[in-house]
């Protein structure tokens, strides 16, 4: 038992609901409380689905478990009736799962034929949100997926494309892009958008592509061993990975196009590849050698999040913009020994494994980076330290489902990723200027950086903003340490967005000498001793 | 069939049974009113929703559940709630291990929260799979209680408790730290939770009027909760805390203020006409609630023949059905989760016409709207949307507990609430949604 308050990954439901909800014709029934439904609202919030997600709750009430009756197999009824789904998986919540009932028997009971019925009993206590997503599509895939002939062109499925996915829409168009300048054919996206005819089709692709380590990596190892498919599951994140991830999709598709007879695809010239089709697909190989790039090499970046963004952005910042990677971290347990593997050689230490938020946040606290790269809990983390953070994976919010075209794949991905880098890090030539005369105007940002407004909506009859808590904890912070009136002066003329960070410094020079407050004269020693 | 009956249009009642359908039938209320009974399968929140508001209510309180990583999955998504500085609510979180274990040991994170928050009162609310598991909360709040920081179990959990009937619950906990008010000054104290600035209208609104106010259930700090004795009138203020009202009355031998709610300007004279009459008062706000309904003239104008459907979500439905109806509107359907034929008499006397349904069935209310298509639905957060893909005009019921909509000052931030939709919709250009849904949601093409 421990005391827990925010968690990165969903539950076992909200995966099985994530590959259902992305499904054409398959409805999910929770055998469940009342309220287990919640997950519902983040498909119609955060998706804003115009049309209702395919989730249903036969709801277990006190009184049912008292009495020995089940409403499972009347509420498969009503779904059916209502909106006549091809499969409907049923699955039981944490507290429904101890009470060991026999779903099998409580569907059969509902009278449907068995075909349209999956029970996913697994055990959510054991299972997390991307495991049971990826397990489940597998089923589905192993269910369904049938032989048959090959397309007689080149095709490709996409799989782990998944509903809440991390700016699933533009990878999707990103990749859907790249494929059609090369002539290659689409020929299932899944789980988003399928149905369960696109699964039975699965095996007439050439090649799977499954760059997500979370979801669709499973489906496609069962697909490679029994029908014989390729797969590609390396993820098109930066511009060098992009390219490698082209010659081995041409490579891929070329070989088995030899043996067919089919012509084979060329890489064409690279401004194919971008938007108006006449420029450099990408603006990143140039930008990373500008001058006003240079000031980047020195930027210490943190990443933490799931294994296929952490390992995609290390490398990226690292290898494409040449910036200091000074640790790294992820909360996907299960996937922790191929980040590792893929980081070898990346991180000055070794890699953080952990789901506590509390963890990430004392690391950032300690090692106050230029840059951190993260997941919304961090962003929140960073907010209160006034350190630069973006979010680079799940779990999403409001602010990663936006309307604009932003992938993270892609030559188009690789700008994207880039332009944040750049705009959440202080500028170049900028910094300088103010490093050197002080805050230049721009002091009135202070309060207003940190206080930006949460987006979503929180109940609370609203007489408490959240910005009251984040200031109340920075004085408590502040007022461990007294500083004297000419030192509070002295540390004002330090620049503002640094001057957390130099308090802090500062702070912790002093306890080390033995100092209980800070007076002018010790912030000068520190200034010198830590190089101002 | 019951099935066939749920997928009609108008459940008239009429069961002929099947196994697993839960059977609806008709109550008799007083009047014209009666409610249907459904079976509940429908989207809304548990009862930890609560924390939500009452954590924020509560100052110097820590809400701890004890519960699973659905329920803390539940607060930070469905709630939005971000987790700052040092929060005041947590989970115990019950991994496999501890499933195995006859009593949790809270011991250690009890330990943690008073070192790190230093709270007056912890409440302990359950969940699930505890339930399930037949914890004994009684028994565990009062061993980790101690004489400084005692420990409240709150019933919370969706097998028993929808949305806000939690809040109910921690009330309930509340009663022993009242203090018994000894018999003599007859006094009010306002039962349910608002913010300060609404807590200080009510209580100058009371004074005004010569009623003396002994305070609020709940008030913002746990030492303050108000004295209630047997010369205390309890005025509940939020629709869904009958339990509490129950047990002071029984406990305290205080009366329950049985009157509108105090929402629009039906609702605020009546309540404050029959609050005044309960302390030997007459007052006639006639004149004051015609003022009310003149200064909503233009939201009333728009509001008048609308047909308003409430699917069930807060249990604020009720009262809010009644104001529409006194508005002018054609409330088409008013569903709530849990209705008290008691507690919510005057309410329902006041929707006699009205077809009320208790534990709504969605499946029938989707079918329902599809044929009548109401000009506004008021639905939960999970709903909403997808009711504006099909076309018509939604209001997020969660927005009626986060605006100040009570008493006289209420009544016009209350009326802009449900007009706002239908006036934003009207401002807006045609929309096509074979082209504007396209690639949506691939899942519902």
């Amino acid at each position: 038992m421990r005391l827990a308050f925010w968690l990165y990954e969903g539950t076992a439901l909200h995966g099985i609901s994530r590959v259902t909800n992305s499904m054409k014709g398959v409805h999910t029934v929770y055998h469940a409380p009342q309220g287990d439904d919640y997950i519902t609202a983040t498909y119609s919030m955060l998706e804003r689905t115009p049309d209702f997600p395919g989730l249903s709750i036969s709801v277990v009430r006190g009184r049912d478990l008292a009495q020995g009756v089940s409403r499972l197999p009347g509420t498969l009824q009503q779904v059916d009736q209502h909106y006549h789904p091809d499969l409907t998986v049923i699955a039981p919540s944490c507290s429904t799962a101890l009470l060991q009932e026999d779903l099998h028997q409580l569907a059969a009971h509902s009278g449907l034929p068995p075909e349209k019925i999956l029970v996913y009993a697994l055990n959510p206590f054991r299972v997390s949100e991307n495991e049971a997503a990826d397990g489940l599509f597998t089923e589905l895939v192993k269910r369904y997926a049938a032989p048959q002939e090959k397309t007689a062109v080149p095709s490709v499925n996409l799989l782990g494309f998944t509903s809440l996915g991390f700016h699933l829409r533009a990878n999707l168009t990103s990749l859907r892009r790249m494929l059609q300048t090369l002539g290659i054919s689409v020929n299932v996206v899944a789980p988003w958008g399928a149905g369960i005819d696109d699964l039975k089709k699965l095996p007439a692709a050439w090649l799977n592509i499954a760059p997500y380590r979370e979801i669709g990596l499973t489906a496609a190892e069962y697909l490679a061993e029994t029908f014989d498919m390729p797969a590609i599951t390396d993820a098109p994140i930066g511009v060098e990975p992009t390219l490698a991830w082209l010659r081995s999709v041409i490579g891929q598709l070329n070989r088995i196009g030899a043996e067919r007879g089919v012509p084979a695809i060329a890489l064409p010239k690279l401004s194919a590849f971008s938007l108006d089709g006449l420029s450099a697909p990408s603006g990143v190989p140039w930008f990373a050698r500008t001058a006003d790039m240079e000031s980047f090499s020195n930027k210490r970046a943190f990443v933490f999040g799931d294994a296929t963004h952490t390992v995609a952005i290390v490398k990226f910042l690292r290898d494409e913009l040449g910036m200091k990677i000074i640790g790294a971290g992820t909360y996907m347990e299960r996937h922790a020994d191929w980040v590792r593997k893929e980081l070898e050689g990346y991180l000055p230490g070794a890699l953080v494994v952990t789901d506590r938020f509390q963890d990430v946040a004392k690391i950032i606290d300690d090692e106050m980076p230029d840059l951190v790269c993260g997941t919304q809990m961090e962003r929140h983390s960073c907010r209160k330290l006034d350190v630069p953070c973006m979010v680079i994976c799940p779990p999403t919010h409001i602010e990663n489902h936006l309307l604009g075209y932003y992938p993270f794949f892609g030559f188009d991905g690789s700008d994207v990723i880039a332009d944040r880098v750049y705009l959440s890090c202080k500028l170049g030539l900028e910094k300088h200027l103010i490093d050197f005369f002080g805050d230049a105007g721009l002091e009135y940002e202070e309060n207003g950086a940190a206080a930006s407004p949460e987006l979503e909506p929180s109940t609370g009859n609203g007489h408490i903003s959240p910005t009251d808590d984040i200031k109340k904890e920075a004085a408590a912070e502040d007022g461990e340490m007294k500083w004297s009136d000419d030192a509070e002066t002295m540390l004002k003329k330090v620049p503002f967005f640094v001057r957390k960070k130099v308090r802090k410094n500062t702070e912790t020079f002093a306890r080390g000498i033995g100092e209980s407050s800070v007076t002018v004269e010790v912030f000068r020693k520190a200034k010198e001793s830590l190089g101002g | 069939m019951a099935v066939v009956t749920l997928l009609h249009p108008i459940a008239d009642g009429v069961d002929a049974g099947s196994n697993y359908q839960e059977k609806h039938f008709m109550m008799q209320v007083s009047g014209d009113v009666q409610i249907i009974k459904e079976d509940n399968v429908t989207h809304s929140f548990c009862g930890l929703a609560c924390v939500g508001w009452m954590y924020q209510k509560i100052k110097d309180s820590f809400f701890l559940i004890l519960g699973t990583h659905t329920c803390a999955h539940f607060l930070q998504n469905a709630l939005g709630m971000m987790i700052f500085a040092k929060p005041r609510f947590g989970i115990a979180l019950m991994e496999e291990g501890d499933l195995s274990k006859n009593e949790p040991t809270l011991e250690e994170i009890i330990r943690e929260i008073k070192a790190d928050h230093n709270p007056s009162v912890i409440f302990l609310l359950s969940s699930c799979t505890p339930e399930v598991m037949k914890v004994d909360f009684k028994g565990l709040a009062h061993h980790l209680s101690t004489p400084d920081v005692p420990v409240l179990f709150v019933p919370a959990s969706g097998l028993v408790y929808n949305f806000t009937q939690a809040e109910d619950s921690v009330l309930h906990a509340l009663v022993p730290f009242c203090p018994e008010a000894p018999a003599g000054q007859k006094s009010v104290v306002f039962l349910g939770s608002v913010n300060d600035a609404t807590a200080d209208d009510l209580r100058a609104e009371a004074e005004e009027l010569g009623i003396h106010v002994a305070g609020f259930l709940p008030e913002s700090r746990f030492d303050k909760m108000p004295a209630i004795g047997p010369d205390t009138v309890l005025a509940p203020i939020q629709p869904y805390l009958s339990r509490v009202a129950v047990k002071l009355e029984r406990e305290r031998g205080a009366r329950v203020l049985h009157s509108l709610f105090p929402f629009g300007p039906d609702g605020s004279r009546a309540f404050w006409e029959d609050l005044a009459r309960e302390f030997g008062i007459t007052v006639d706000l006639r004149d004051r609630e015609k003022a009310a309904w003149e200064k909503i003239r233009n939201q009333r104008e728009l509001l008048k023949d609308k047909k308003v459907f409430l699917t069930a979500d807060t249990m604020m439905e009720l009262p809010l059905a009644r104001f529409l109806k006194s508005a002018g509107a054609d409330v088409v359907e008013c569903s709530s989760a849990y209705i008290n034929k008691k507690f919510h008499a005057r309410e329902l006397d006041a929707l006699a016409g009205v077809r009320v349904v208790e534990q709504p069935n969605f499946h029938r209310q989707l079918e329902d709207v599809k044929q009548i298509r109401p000009d506004l639905i008021v639905t939960s957060l999970m709903t909403a949307n997808p009711f504006a893909g099909h076309g018509f005009v939604v209001k997020w019921s969660m927005e009626f507990m986060l605006m100040p909509i009570h008493s006289w000052s209420g009544v016009i931030p209350l009326a802009n609430l449900f007009v706002s939709p239908l006036l934003r919709r009207s401002k807006l250009p045609a929309f096509d949604k074979e082209v504007w849904l396209e690639g949506v949601m691939p899942s519902a093409e």
